[in-house]
């Protein structure tokens, strides 16, 4: 009896063996078809065809922003799209994990605003074997091959502009120098950082060599100026320290290079906190907080890069990916991200002070009312 | 006996039956058919199977180690920045030095090695508890990774990216599958009938009752059966893909960790210590040198999930380790451990984990937001260990506790029992 029921239940286990392993649909395929719905093919995709967009954390209202724009533009053009933010603590592995959800959902094309320009390599390889076309949004992806296409503003042009701000600001408030400056980078580990520093410096540099300009603290090299994360507490630490350094008694401190918004209004806190006139600071994002300081005669200069541009920009590569057609790009020899020179396509970027604002922001129902 | 008693009693937490090892792999299934269902079926589906365990494995590493710092009835906060802190040596000195990756790895344990057996001696020999040694470490440690790596990102050379972001090579005949992926699946059904045999044989030897051989029959139909479709699964993704190799280094560790804390002296003087020190020390166990150990192999484990995350990023970058700490202890905790030290299984952290990893990749499949996710994992948590506190309070059932009950008539050799969870309220606090 007891033998019977084993070899029942033996066979049983089998039949249940076989079924198990027959149900298994295999994902495999040959070599040659993989890459069939890569850019490189004539057909592109089918119209409502899974986009997928990978941003950093929400640390700045550029990204929410830029997630919202994405999520409604991916829609009209009639894409099904996966808008997807980096955790605030776990940035890295959140949005390595993230792309790697949007392969298995058979995304075709995959934008990415790298957390880390630098750790996303076997991710980007990951989407394109799988045979989507990888874009890389304002943050360039480094040592990979298998980036597609790059769509930025023109970043060394922002330093460039940002520096040129500086020396007209503080030439309109005091005629004659030498000027008193303290220069701030972005995070280390974004790409960009040292290409706004680069470009600001590249204006800055000729001054600073002629002794029109000097750094009071002698801090010049990107190592020490850079902050953290973009962190604003870092920023502001940072002035904290440079204050109580360097501009005890009368020294004061005319102008600061600063990379963007959120840092130029830690680094005002951080000189009116020492109860010192606020110097000529540089900005960039066209944060709401910090026009209003425009207005307000606080901060100097902000760069306006219209994400709404940017981001339409990118809907329209998308577009032209899933027609089958080769997207526009206006520069392919700038961007080398030590594995390959990335076909890039840059938008120029518009410096704001007091003086342009209104005219800058007409078009942002956001901040024009800022303006007036 | 009818034949429904039979099945009742030894299928299902019976005297005689494997029931903390089935019920946990009855939990798995229920969430991943959840999820399955959920995503439409995109869960287990070979790409994303085979993405979950090469992103999550660095996280059950930490599980492993961790699981044991609780057991023994401390905690560690620092292993995310030991693991950020490796990672950049390791990283440094194969890109400045050309050191060949294997020495490389070789350092990394090293680092991790000496950081532990510097956390280990404030907490053992030193008794500072290890909440605050380890609180301190997490500074230490990610200032370092700072100081060293000037907060930049430095990118690995491609061996070494194979601990975290490799695939068994393609070998053999044109199956259509990985064949070394099924040839580790043949062996795990071997090894699985090899246990319940020896179990069987074991229990004939003590002249114990032993399952009818058909409840064995069907309990191993069911384990094979899952055995063969994960492996066709993993076997199966795209061509050059197959189990990834940061997998088989955490089931290597698995199985090594849980022989060791369930069969062996070393590993029971362990939960003897979380449960009671003071009577352990009494009984002759080593209270310093265990907590020694333990301390300094969480480290180990530490730089290892490190490195195997620089290696799947192919770069060590300064956000490294963030958090891990954490994502560990619920791990642990999810997976029935008890916060006062002297309960909990290495499986159990395991499946804790895995709770978690299909939760967060669910979730995202889903395109729910990370904001969300981690609201729902929080709750998560919370319910977890709740719903197993209430339980065990109101004299109930106790899910977690009967999932991760150690199999004691099957346990012979063991030297120690697992304390009783009630001296934890008498409990002398260790090392402090």
């Amino acid at each position: 009896m007891r033998r019977t029921i084993t070899r029942g239940i033996a066979v049983i286990g089998a039949a249940a063996l076989l079924a198990l392993g027959t149900a298994c649909s295999n994902e495999r395929e040959g070599s040659g078809s993989t890459g069939k719905d890569t850019s490189d093919a004539k057909g592109g995709f089918a119209q409502d065809g899974l986009v997928g967009v990978a941003l950093p954390a929400k640390t700045s209202e550029n990204w929410v922003l830029a997630g919202d724009l994405f999520t409604n533009g991916l829609k009209d053009a009639g894409f099904k799209a996966d808008v997807q933010y980096a955790g605030a603590s776990t940035t890295v592995a959140d949005q390595q994990a993230q792309i790697s959800s949007m392969v298995t959902k058979g995304a075709k094309v995959i934008v990415i605003g790298a957390t880390d320009a630098a750790q996303l390599s076997t991710q980007v390889a990951q989407a394109k074997q799988a045979g989507a076309t990888v874009i890389a949004y304002d943050r360039l992806i480094t040592n990979t091959k298998d980036v597609d296409y790059y769509i930025a503003f023109d970043n060394f042009k922002v330093g460039q502009l940002q520096g040129q701000a500086l020396l007209d600001g503080m030439k309109a408030k005091k005629a004659k120098g030498p000027y008193t400056i303290e220069l701030f980078s972005g995070s280390p580990d974004d790409n960009n950082s040292k290409v706004f520093f680069d470009g600001a410096m590249e204006v800055l540099k000729p001054a600073i060599d002629k002794g029109d300009i000097v750094v009071g603290s002698g801090q010049t090299d990107i190592k020490q100026t850079a902050t953290q994360g973009w962190k604003a507490e870092n920023a502001q630490s940072r002035m904290d320290s440079l204050l109580n350094s360097t501009y005890t008694g009368k020294k004061t401190l005319d102008g600061v290079l600063s990379p963007n918004d959120t840092l130029a209004r830690a680094i005002i806190t951080s000189v009116k906190g020492a109860g010192k006139p606020v110097p000529v600071v540089t900005g960039q994002d066209s944060e709401v907080e910090s026009v209003k300081s425009i207005m307000a005669g606080e901060q100097y200069s902000t760069i306006n890069k219209d994400t709404r541009k940017l981001v339409a920009e990118t809907i329209k590569m998308v577009q032209s990916l899933q027609k089958g057609d080769k997207p526009t790009i206006n520069d392919t020899k700038s961007y080398n991200n030590g594995s390959k020179v990335v076909p890039s396509y840059l938008l120029p970027p518009v410096i704001v002070t007091k003086e342009n604002a209104a005219e800058a922001y007409a078009n942002d129902p956001k901040l024009s009312p800022l303006t007036k | 006996m009818s034949r429904i008693s039979d099945l009742q009693k030894n299928l299902f937490g019976g005297t005689a039956s494997n029931a903390r090892q089935f019920g946990m792999i009855a939990t798995l299934v229920a969430i991943v058919l959840l999820f399955q269902i959920w995503t439409g079926g995109l869960t287990l589906t070979s790409g994303n199977l085979i993405a979950v365990v090469s992103q999550y494995s660095y996280i059950l590493i930490l599980a492993i180690g961790m699981l044991m710092v609780i057991v023994a009835g401390h905690i560690d906060l620092s292993v995310g920045s030991v693991a950020a802190f490796t990672g950049i040596v390791v990283a440094k000195t194969m890109q400045e030095h050309s050191l060949p990756w294997p020495l490389g790895i070789l350092l990394g344990l090293l680092v991790g090695a000496a950081i532990g057996a510097w956390q280990g001696f404030w907490v053992a020999y030193v008794g500072v508890p290890a909440f605050i040694v380890t609180l301190a470490g997490m500074l230490l440690f990610r200032g370092g990774n700072q100081y060293i790596g000037n907060a930049d990102t430095v990118p690995v050379p491609t061996g070494f990216r194979d601990i975290g972001a490799g695939f068994l090579p393609e070998v053999g005949p044109d199956t259509g599958y990985n064949n070394l992926t099924l040839l580790l699946g043949l062996l795990a059904c071997a090894g699985v009938v090899w246990r319940e045999w020896r179990a069987r044989q074991t229990r004939r030897v003590m002249h114990a009752d032993a399952a009818p051989l058909w409840v064995t029959g069907i309990r191993l139909a069911v384990m094979v059966g899952i055995i063969v479709f994960t492996t066709l699964r993993f076997a199966g993704g795209r061509v050059g893909t197959s189990f990834p190799i940061s997998g088989i280094i955490l089931i290597a560790l698995v199985l090594a960790y849980s022989y060791y804390t369930r069969n062996t002296i070393g590993g029971r003087h362990i939960y003897a210590v979380g449960g009671n020190s003071r009577a352990a020390e009494l009984s002759g166990v080593k209270l310093r040198r265990v907590n020694f150990l333990v301390m300094m192999n969480m480290s180990v484990l530490a730089a290892l999930a490190g490195m195997i995350f620089v290696a799947r990023s192919a770069a060590s970058g300064p956000q490294d380790g963030l958090s891990w700490e954490l994502d560990a202890i619920a791990a642990v905790f999810i997976g029935g451990a008890a916060v006062s030290g002297g309960l909990g299984t290495i499986s159990g952290s395991i499946v804790g984990g895995l709770v978690m990893a299909l939760l967060n990749n669910g979730l995202q499949l889903e395109g729910v937001g990370s904001d969300m996710v981690q609201i729902i994992k929080g709750l998560v948590l919370l319910l977890a260990v709740a719903f197993d506190v209430y339980s065990k309070s109101q004299g109930r059932f106790s899910i977690i506790g009967t999932l991760m009950r150690p199999f004691r008539q099957n346990e012979t050799s063991t030297p120690v029992d697992p304390p009783n969870p009630a001296s934890d309220q008498d409990k002398a606090p260790v090392a402090g």
